[in-house]
């Protein structure tokens, strides 16, 4: 279980004033849920995914993960960047070795797991390539098995398929719950786009912009497996794409407050 | 396979130039006709003299062997200082400052001072090589590691890397391709300190056999060494190539294609 208590960031800017990012975040995410954070851009959903990660330290509150405060990164947790983030030295094996080794598994038995996740997300044949060679969605591909491959228990997903065209979004969004749908560790995904946060989640946080906060949390109660092709005609879905939408509109009118 | 008259042309371009450049020193030497502007077939012709004169190749051979260990030392102590002022922002601005001062000084400009603490020896020389090969080493593997993404460190932060770790195993390798171009510069800037150390404090070595033949007015040797000496460094020059486009093989660009499924 991961709880997020009262945490505030605050950030200095260049002209040295006081920028309040995230303000009094309060969340509970279970073992095995899915959960997005959803919001516009700028209202702090990705440094409350960093503070969870143990990259970026709260200013105030505190993070903590199976009741113990959440002081740095860790292998417990993994994280997908929207930059992919790979190392562009290794080869597509030599990216999602990298974690196993690290840990001290042997070599053949590293290999023999690694390979066995490239296939799972798609890649098999491509092992020996190296990231400047690859797509961006095989790229992100990569990055989820090179993930995956030190058994995080929790994945901490930063807007990962943003960069990607729809039509590849699409598919690693179904291969995502289908790869979820497995194991179904905890996720704590961000992003910027309803249709995905309600397609993809168990519960989605929507957040204000600037200072972030939680405005609402809602459970998404739709019947799992999720298949696309039926809820783009299922009535709940609709209904919760439109409330969300809802609750966006009215934050974004105070937009341009600084 | 045919290969183009195209290829052929542009393969044996960097030869046609210098060709070409021999050419018209050939040209300009016949037209100016002094003994001090030796035609550029005479100075070839001397340079087998050179070459096949042992004493000279024992100086040619020292120059070199100042020049590898301070090349050397330079790169040792330069790309691990380059990668701390990257990943540290108050070990740049420490160290920054100093660098600019150091900077816009010619390195053999310090070689009389140099001289005087520690004599005309190899230490003096090695010395004032190993400065100017460190300024760039420093700059660009600086560079390289302040540019290295900030989320491939996190990734391997949370793999279980030490801050250690990953300044060796992620932000070096990460910056190679720009601590190689660092190093270029500085191999080229070894063999012109080099020489110039050699010029000044005048003992041993290829820069002495060069300033020797000029004060004696053997201007064959003279140009001669300047042919040796330029020839070294392009032979320098493109084993470094060679080797690093084998080490960072992974960021060249050229099969830049992605390929993709999707």
């Amino acid at each position: 279980m991961i709880e997020i208590d009262r945490v505030s960031q605050i950030f200095r800017t260049a002209g040295r004033q006081e920028h309040l990012a995230l303000s009094e975040i309060s969340l509970t995410i279970d073992d095995g849920a899915f959960v997005s954070i959803l919001g516009p851009s700028g209202c702090g959903k990705s440094t409350l995914l960093y503070i969870v990660g143990g990259f970026v330290s709260p200013t105030k509150g505190v993070a903590s993960i199976k009741g113990r405060p959440i002081t740095g990164p860790g292998p417990d947790r993994g994280p997908v960047f929207q930059e992919f983030a790979l190392f562009p030295w290794k080869s597509v094996l030599g990216n999602v070795m990298y974690g196993p080794l690290q840990q001290g598994i042997k070599s053949v038995q590293a290999e023999a797991q690694s390979r066995a996740l490239i296939e799972m997300v798609g890649l098999r044949g491509f092992e020996h390539f190296y990231p400047k060679e690859l797509s961006g969605g095989m790229k992100q591909r990569v990055a989820l098995a090179r993930t995956l491959a030190y058994h995080p228990a929790v994945l901490l997903m930063d807007e990962p398929f943003g960069a990607l065209d729809a039509h590849t979004r699409t598919r690693l969004q179904n291969d995502l719950l289908n790869i979820w749908e497995r194991d179904r560790k905890t996720v704590l995904f961000v992003t910027h786009s309803v249709e995905e946060a309600v397609y993809l989640s168990d519960k989605v946080v929507v957040m204000t912009r600037a200072p972030g906060r939680i405005k609402q949390v809602v459970d998404i109660g739709l019947p799992r497996p999720r298949r696309r092709s039926e809820l783009l005609l299922d009535q709940h879905y609709q209904r919760y794409l439109v409330d969300i939408e809802g609750m966006i509109d009215d934050t974004s009118e105070d937009e341009l407050r600084p | 396979m045919m290969i183009s008259a195209r290829a052929v042309l542009s393969r044996s371009a960097p030869l046609l130039a210098c060709l070409g450049l021999l050419g018209v020193w050939q040209v300009a030497a016949l037209a100016h006709n002094t003994d001090s502007f030796p035609t550029a077939w005479e100075a070839i012709l001397t340079i087998p003299s050179i070459v096949g004169d042992k004493e000279s190749l024992v100086n040619i051979l020292a120059s070199l062997r100042r020049m590898a260990i301070g090349f050397g030392i330079g790169v040792l102590l330069a790309v691990p200082l380059g990668l701390m002022m990257g990943r540290s922002r108050a070990v740049a601005s420490f160290v920054n400052p100093l660098l600019m001062i150091i900077y816009p000084v010619p390195k053999a400009a310090l070689m009389p001072i140099i001289m005087l603490w520690l004599g005309v020896g190899d230490v003096a020389k090695i010395l004032v090589i190993f400065l100017g090969v460190s300024l760039p080493v420093i700059y660009h593997s600086f560079q390289g590691a302040k540019a290295v993404e900030e989320k491939m460190l996190w990734s391997a932060a949370a793999m279980g890397l030490s801050a250690t770790q990953r300044m060796f195993r992620i932000a070096l390798p990460a910056a190679l391709p720009e601590i190689f171009t660092g190093c270029r510069t500085g191999l080229v800037l070894a063999l012109i300190t080099m020489i110039t150390s050699e010029m000044i404090a005048r003992q041993s070595g290829a820069g002495n056999i060069l300033f020797n033949a000029l004060d004696l007015g053997e201007y064959g040797t003279v140009y001669a060494m300047i042919i040796i000496v330029g020839a070294l460094g392009i032979g320098l020059d493109i084993a470094f190539e060679s080797l690093r486009r084998k080490l960072v093989k992974w960021s060249e660009p050229g099969f830049d294609i992605p390929v993709d499924f999707a």
